[in-house]
């Protein structure tokens, strides 16, 4: 796991040295200078030997490694001026905030439709379903989420339609970002719970008289779980991420939003952060999906 | 599949099991995470969070969609546009005219003592928000400050030393003749501030100033900040009891916050959608240019655009007006040259091109290029009339209006081929020369004086200058200009500088930037001040139900 956060921070760092445009020049035209504007030479020394911008690339890396290491500090931002750690702490919270609801409404709502179309395998009640999740997983976020406040703002006034800190500002963002997840789910539950239905030991708890309602939830559900539980896990993962664009449109201060800005600032400590938190979480994540897969099916074991 | 239950108890039997799978298992350390966030929220948010669902139907309360995300509210470190223009807490030294002339601000006059002394004679009645009085020590205190921090601000004033010579009067020495100093000290980032802004260690805590609003708070994590009415502000009644600013960067979503009743006034929604929000009933919308261009760098060091003819047969290709109209839908105007006519020093004499694809034709065909082949792109020598055009998408009109001048100048046989990319791929293609057209919008009147915008866009390598245009004319007309301190020879010499720009267009002046300010009806007394860097919030704003 430490190696794995190494190597994400060292690939980062160079690709952020990769990419076109000078690192100096653009915090600069980021926060002092206008974003069309030229830098002069000495803004851009200045700011170069403020950050000693001009030393090679690994002797920069390693220096960031030291401090993170023997202080915990993972450095300052270039454009807020405010420790890195201090920014991911305002902004975290509502990245989790947002992911972890979603990722709830997700896993109720997929689950609970892929277990109910399985059960209704190519009937209308399924096709219906399965239409509506073709449309979740192909519906862009941005589309989605323009027209959940249309709906449940302009026309039902049930919800604000922006910003952060009261719970009805949830609902909105947490609706438009889970609906991929909630597809994704529904469509893997559904695939899986069919094959575990066509099992043998099925049929036999069927022909024991078992009510379907037993059969379901506890023969079935469980071996049914593994892939729904790998899909969980990813769509987790790029919930952390990669709610950018729902950030934006519904003026959440997440981490996202953060990352994209920090990148086109260059803003190169704040870019390392947000990668590295959202890695963490995301090794995280995969570590208790790991642990879940021993929990439900004890033949796997890991070395 | 046989099926005894009803599906509904099956789905209810489902739900209540992945509820408990879910508490349980994977995402339990998310949510508990969440619930800390949330009961934390409230704490910190309480005022906001009272005043939100119901936007400003408070008796005097301004609910503000403001167009960037506000991050952070340290006014000599950047943010001096929102604090002063913006959140109306900060007030600058020196004021200006809708003419861009300027006025008294925080001082009450000014005047060139020698080549390199001014002295500034301060108001008298003027208090901060901490109570303690505005003298010469805290002007000191804050320009030195700002020169200390902001490079730009540092680099425009060209300050050698500031003395206090009375309570009410500041000497500022510049390093050498600076006449734009006054307009300098018009920009927002040099606004006063109290030496309590900051605390013992000296690290910036809140912004204290002199304005008609007073800071109350700033929440960092949703990102709202908070000002209340300063009963004791010297220039008068203040309008509201309170206001509210949140930044909301989408602009779609900024329309639907208005039309939801969640803001008040807000700027710059799609310019699609003014005329719909506009005709929606209690809410209106008014368009106004602001300091800022659209234009077109011309690449003057590859050959075609080294003649004058092809540029001109350029501009006369484009259809401003159509621009204005299609592109911008009227949030913005065709323009003639780098200054709005509104400006007093503005050369008033000059027209914006009009299309007039004959015009462009008989240039090009002086100029050897014709289309020789038939394929509808003019050539001379086996070479195709072919550029590519780079722009940016931070702002919205820029990449349409690339469209459609790609569109223009094709129909007079000028092949075009438009990319829109990020800022740092933009910047590492131009160092590298590799570019012919970049079309661009850049403020026109960080200082409210003409010397800065010639100086670095057509001065031989001035910082702006882009094109790489040199015409010893007009640096010498520039160099002349920038010594002279009386204002009418001053602006005479400038206005040259205009007409021969306008006849060579090294950069093409496209259209005037526009603002849309969206306001619901009940919001009274908005004066819109074109010398803003987006817009003013001003002290007569009340609200009126």
């Amino acid at each position: 796991m430490i190696l794995t956060l190494f190597a994400v921070c060292a690939l980062t760092f160079f690709l952020m040295n990769v990419i076109p445009g000078g690192t100096a020049e653009l915090v600069l035209k980021h926060t002092l200078v206008g974003l069309e504007d030229s830098v002069s030479k000495e803004q851009v020394n200045q700011i170069s030997s403020r950050y000693n911008l001009d030393d090679p690339l690994y002797i920069q890396f390693f220096r960031w490694i030291k401090e993170a290491i023997v202080t915990g500090d993972i450095g300052t931002s270039y454009v807020f001026k405010k420790p890195v750690l201090y920014l991911l702490a305002l902004r975290l919270p509502a990245t989790i905030q947002l992911a972890g609801v979603s990722m709830v409404i997700a896993i109720l709502a997929g689950v609970s439709m892929g277990i109910y179309s399985a059960l209704k395998e190519n009937r209308i009640s399924d096709h219906i379903l399965r239409i509506v999740t073709l449309f979740g997983v192909s519906m862009p976020g941005f589309w989605v989420a323009l027209l959940l406040i249309l709906i449940f703002s302009l026309k039902l006034k049930l919800a604000p339609v922006a910003g952060y800190g009261s719970l009805e500002n949830l609902f909105l963002p947490a609706a438009a970002l889970s609906l991929h997840s909630v597809a994704a789910v529904m469509r893997v539950t559904r695939i899986s719970m069919l094959e575990t239905l066509g099992q043998e030991y099925i049929r036999f708890a069927k022909a024991k008289g078992l009510p379907l309602w037993k059969i379901v939830s506890r023969h079935a559900l469980k071996n049914a779980m593994l892939p729904v539980i790998t899909v969980i896990g990813f769509q987790m993962g790029s919930l952390l991420g990669g709610a950018v664009v729902i950030e934006k449109i519904f003026a959440w201060p997440g981490i996202g939003s953060l990352l994209v800005d920090s990148i086109s600032a260059r803003d190169l400590p704040v870019v390392q952060g947000c990668v590295l938190a959202i890695v963490t979480m995301f090794l995280f994540v995969h570590f208790l999906v790991d642990m879940l897969y021993t929990h439900l099916d004890p033949r796997i074991r890991y070395g | 599949m046989e099926n005894k239950n009803s599906p509904l108890i099956i789905l209810l039997i489902i739900l209540l099991t992945c509820a408990i799978l879910a508490t349980s298992g994977c995402s339990s350390p998310e949510e508990n995470e969440t619930d800390n966030a949330v009961s934390g929220m409230e704490v910190t948010s309480g005022l906001e969070g009272a005043s939100q669902p119901e936007g400003g139907s408070d008796d005097n309360i301004l609910v503000l969609g403001e167009m960037w995300n506000i991050e952070s509210i340290d006014p000599v470190n950047g943010d001096g546009t929102l604090i002063c223009e913006k959140a109306a807490i900060t007030e600058t030294l020196v004021g200006a005219n809708e003419d861009f002339s300027l006025k008294p601000g925080l001082a009450t006059s000014w005047e060139q003592l020698d080549e390199n002394t001014w002295e500034f004679k301060l108001r008298n009645n003027v208090t901060f928000h901490d109570g303690s009085k505005m003298t010469a020590k805290e002007v000191k205190f804050t320009l030195e400050k700002v020169i200390s921090e902001n490079s730009k601000v540092a680099s425009m004033l060209k300050v050698d030393s500031i003395e206090v010579v009375d309570n009410y009067t500041l000497k500022i020495k510049t390093k050498e003749i600076n006449p734009i100093l006054p307009g300098v000290l018009h920009y927002p980032d040099t606004a006063i501030i109290s030496p309590s802004s900051y605390n013992e260690k000296g690290e910036f805590v809140k912004p204290v100033g002199t304005g008609p609003y007073k800071f109350e708070s700033f929440d960092e994590q949703t990102r709202v900040l908070t000002v209340v009415k300063n009963e004791n502000w010297w220039g008068g009644e203040v309008g509201l009891d309170k206001m509210i600013l949140k930044g909301i960067s989408d602009p779609n979503t900024r329309a639907m916050a208005i039309e939801n009743g969640d803001v008040d006034f807000t700027v710059d929604v799609p310019y699609s959608e003014t005329d719909r929000i506009d005709a929606i009933d209690g809410i209106s919308v008014e368009k106004y240019k602001t300091p800022r261009v659209y234009k077109l760098d011309l690449n003057l060091k590859h050959e075609p655009l080294e003649d004058a003819r092809v540029r001109q047969a350029m501009s006369y290709a484009i259809n401003r007006s159509d621009i204005a109209e299609n592109v911008l839908y009227n949030v913005g105007e065709a323009a003639a040259g780098p200054f709005l006519p509104t400006m007093v020093w503005a050369n008033k004499s000059l027209k914006p091109y009009s299309q007039n694809l004959e015009k462009a034709d008989e240039l090009l065909a002086a100029a050897g290029w014709v289309d020789t082949d038939g394929d509808g792109i003019r050539d001379k020598d086996g070479k195709p009339l072919k550029f590519n055009l780079l722009t940016y998408s931070a702002r919205p009109g820029l990449p349409p209006m690339a469209e459609a001048m790609a569109a223009q100048l094709r129909e007079a046989g000028i092949g075009i081929e438009t990319e829109v990319m990020e800022m740092g791929s933009i910047d590492d293609r131009r160092e590298k020369g590799d570019w012919d057209l970049y079309l661009a919008a850049y403020n026109i009147a960080m200082v409210p004086d003409p010397e800065y915008i010639l100086t670095n866009w057509y001065m031989t390598n001035g910082t702006d200058n882009t094109p790489g245009y040199s015409n010893p004319k007009v640096d010498a007309l520039i160099t002349e200009a920038r010594k002279i301190t009386d204002l009418k020879e001053r602006y005479k010499k400038f206005n040259e500088v205009e007409a021969i720009v306008y006849d060579e267009q090294p950069m093409i002046i496209v259209a005037y930037y526009g603002c849309a300010i969206v306001k619901k009806d009940y919001v009274k007394g908005y004066v819109f001040d074109p010398t803003a860097h987006d817009y003013r919030i001003n002290a007569d704003m009340h609200i009126e139900k």
